[in-house]
């Protein structure tokens, strides 16, 4: 009889013989020549991931990323629980942005089962997406910010995170996991006082904004390291297929709240911010002004909303069971998560567990167009370059 | 530059190739077409060069074991107008599924293949680097993400102090306990 594990080995070592023989060709070395890991755990962002740079000097020729050392199976995992039991395993796509990855998850169940939440939970849905958007930039331009050196700037944003999250966590109870959306409305309603709180807390944050740019615009040492470094122009980013802030930051205006508006994003008037150079220091330029603007866009729609029921009169039977079932069919709803596009490709099969599910996250394509950017650079812009993208790790490797 | 155009283009130009072409109800609206494995290319080119398709949003991929057959799918989305279009081509569930690259079209289709690959096992004929993204070096060939694939959750296969190891993950672990149960009822 022949052994399963057995025909696994070899299985396995006749695809490593495989796929290994092309690899060799991207580490052949000239004479001036050498190869440097920076990684897994690596000065460029939290998430482990190895990068091989094959330097001549001081300058990068080649570049190699290899991900995956924070791989968790979240589509493999979401296959095997019910609609409901998924929903707090999308928080952990990416931390800093687990009220978008809910949002997609969400928005794209909600298209299979056929139901819109009423105008109240989509006001409070979009001051979520807007708050989880602040919080992130705050903590990514900061961490950017001591890459550098400049250490002074993350403690100013973490201070005014903390403020932001105060407010995520007066209507959630969680700071970083929040699992608060749900098929057709939202868990929570705003709890009382929370409106004036917001008013006061996302004032002081403009303000705070126009601080940060001052700061980033007048240190000469930061402009230095920043400034026509990293650029990117309109056919880089096209060829790599970012979205997000950094594709804004080359000047054009894609932002999949106005291209593809879900919620309530139409009835609210807000500018896509972009910039012209496309460098690293118009990248960060671009999230402090977005930051500014999602202030804007929660005041108004802390304006517009008006009391009203969280969840719509005729649902499915059994929402809010574990065992509701979800007609069969397929849904890909895009959402502006703080890093580009985010969306989430769900099949259904017609029972109550998805049948497959597709997470295209920004932070794939942000990482992918990574090598393209480091040719040709200084080995001390490496950390520069790719800890601006602001990408995750956590959401690449799933 | 709407649906309809999208659609029309499509059927008019690849009257064989493409087939059940329709557009989704629901926003945002997507232009569904099945593709024939061999002309992927060919519309994929075409989508890009005439109607301004010049972002590759992901490629993805499902498995049909009932049915014998893989669905790669490609969502296709633009800079420039906001149609979605997603095209499924059918690779049949052989020893060898393969489908040719799109990377001379969209250079990004690179790592969506690699993980469509390492994931589900489907072949890119012309891909440069076949090899694994996140996956470990020691997972490839067990194609994870096919519905067959029976070790998930897997409790661990590795004991280190044990000298024989398959043999008593096989008796500690029968096949029931290594899957989940496909139906569960609850207080409804």
């Amino acid at each position: 009889m022949v052994n399963k594990h057995d025909v696994k080995k070899r299985m396995r070592q006749l695809a490593a013989e495989y796929i290994h023989e092309p690899q060799q060709e991207a580490y052949k070395l000239d004479d001036t020549e050498m190869m440097l890991h920076i990684g897994p755990q690596n000065p460029i962002q939290p998430g482990p991931f190895l990068i091989d740079l094959k330097i001549s000097g001081e300058t990068v020729r080649d570049s190699k990323l290899y991900m995956g050392y924070g791989h968790k199976g979240i589509e493999k995992i979401l296959e095997s629980m019910t609609y409901i039991q998924g929903l707090p395993v999308t928080d952990r796509i990416c931390y800093l942005a687990s009220l978008s990855n809910n949002e997609a998850y969400v928005s794209s169940v909600e298209r299979l089962l056929d139901i819109e939440p009423p105008e109240r939970s989509q006001y409070i849905r979009v001051i979520m997406q807007e708050l989880s958007r602040i919080q992130s930039h705050l903590l990514g331009t900061g961490e950017y910010a001591t890459d550098l050196g400049f250490v002074t700037m993350f403690l100013f944003m973490i201070r005014e995170r903390e403020y932001v999250l105060g407010l995520i966590e007066d209507i959630t109870g969680a700071r970083i996991t929040h699992c608060f959306p749900r098929f057709g409305g939202v868990r929570e309603d705003l709890p009382d006082g929370w409106r004036e709180k917001a008013i006061d807390v996302l004032s002081m944050i403009n303000e705070k904004c126009e601080m940060y740019k001052e700061l980033f615009s007048s240190d000469r040492t930061y402009r230095m390291r920043t400034v026509d470094i990293g650029t990117l122009t309109k056919e880089d980013v096209i060829k790599a297929g970012l979205t997000g802030p950094a594709l804004r930051a080359t000047g054009i205006d894609y932002d999949v709240r106005k291209v593809y508006p879900t919620l309530t994003y139409p009835d609210i008037d807000f500018k896509v911010q972009t910039a012209k150079k496309g460098d690293i220091f118009n990248r960060v330029m671009v999230r402090i002004n977005e930051i500014q603007e999602s202030c804007w866009i929660i005041e108004q729609a802390l304006d517009q909303m008006k009391p009203g029921p969280l969840f719509p009169d005729e649902l499915p039977y059994g929402r809010r069971t574990p065992s509701m079932r979800v007609p069969p069919g397929e849904a890909y709803v895009p959402v502006e998560d703080p890093r580009g596009e985010m969306a989430m490709y769900i099949v259904s099969d017609g029972t109550d567990k998805p049948y497959r599910v597709k997470i295209r996250g920004p932070a794939f394509a942000l990482m992918q167009g990574l090598p393209p950017m480091l040719e040709n650079v200084y080995i001390a812009d490496v950390p520069a370059i790719a800890a601006s993208m602001d990408s995750c790790n956590s959401e690449v490797d799933r | 530059m709407d649906e309809l155009t999208v659609l029309d283009s499509l059927k008019s130009q690849f009257p064989d190739a493409v087939a059940d072409a329709l557009i989704d109800s629901q926003p945002p609206h997507i232009v569904c077409a099945n593709v024939d494995k061999g002309k992927i290319v060919d519309v994929c080119s075409y989508l890009k060069d005439n109607l301004q398709f010049n972002r590759l949003s992901g490629i993805t991929s499902v498995d049909f074991p009932e049915d014998g057959k893989f669905e790669v799918v490609y969502l296709i989305a633009s800079y420039d107008h906001s149609v979605i279009v997603k095209l499924k081509a059918e690779v049949p569930r052989d020893d060898n599924p393969s489908i040719d690259t799109v990377i001379p079209v969209w250079w990004n289709a690179n790592w969506y293949e690699r993980e469509v690959y390492e994931f589900m096992g489907i072949y890119f004929d012309g891909h440069p680097e076949m090899t694994v993204l996140v996956l470990s070096d020691d997972m490839m060939g067990e194609w994870p993400l096919r519905k067959d694939y029976q070790e998930f959750p897997q409790t661990t296969a590795k004991y280190p102090y044990s000298d024989d190891q398959e043999s008593i993950v096989e008796e500690k672990y029968p096949l029931e306990w290594k899957s989940w149960p496909t139906e569960r009822h609850y207080l409804e």
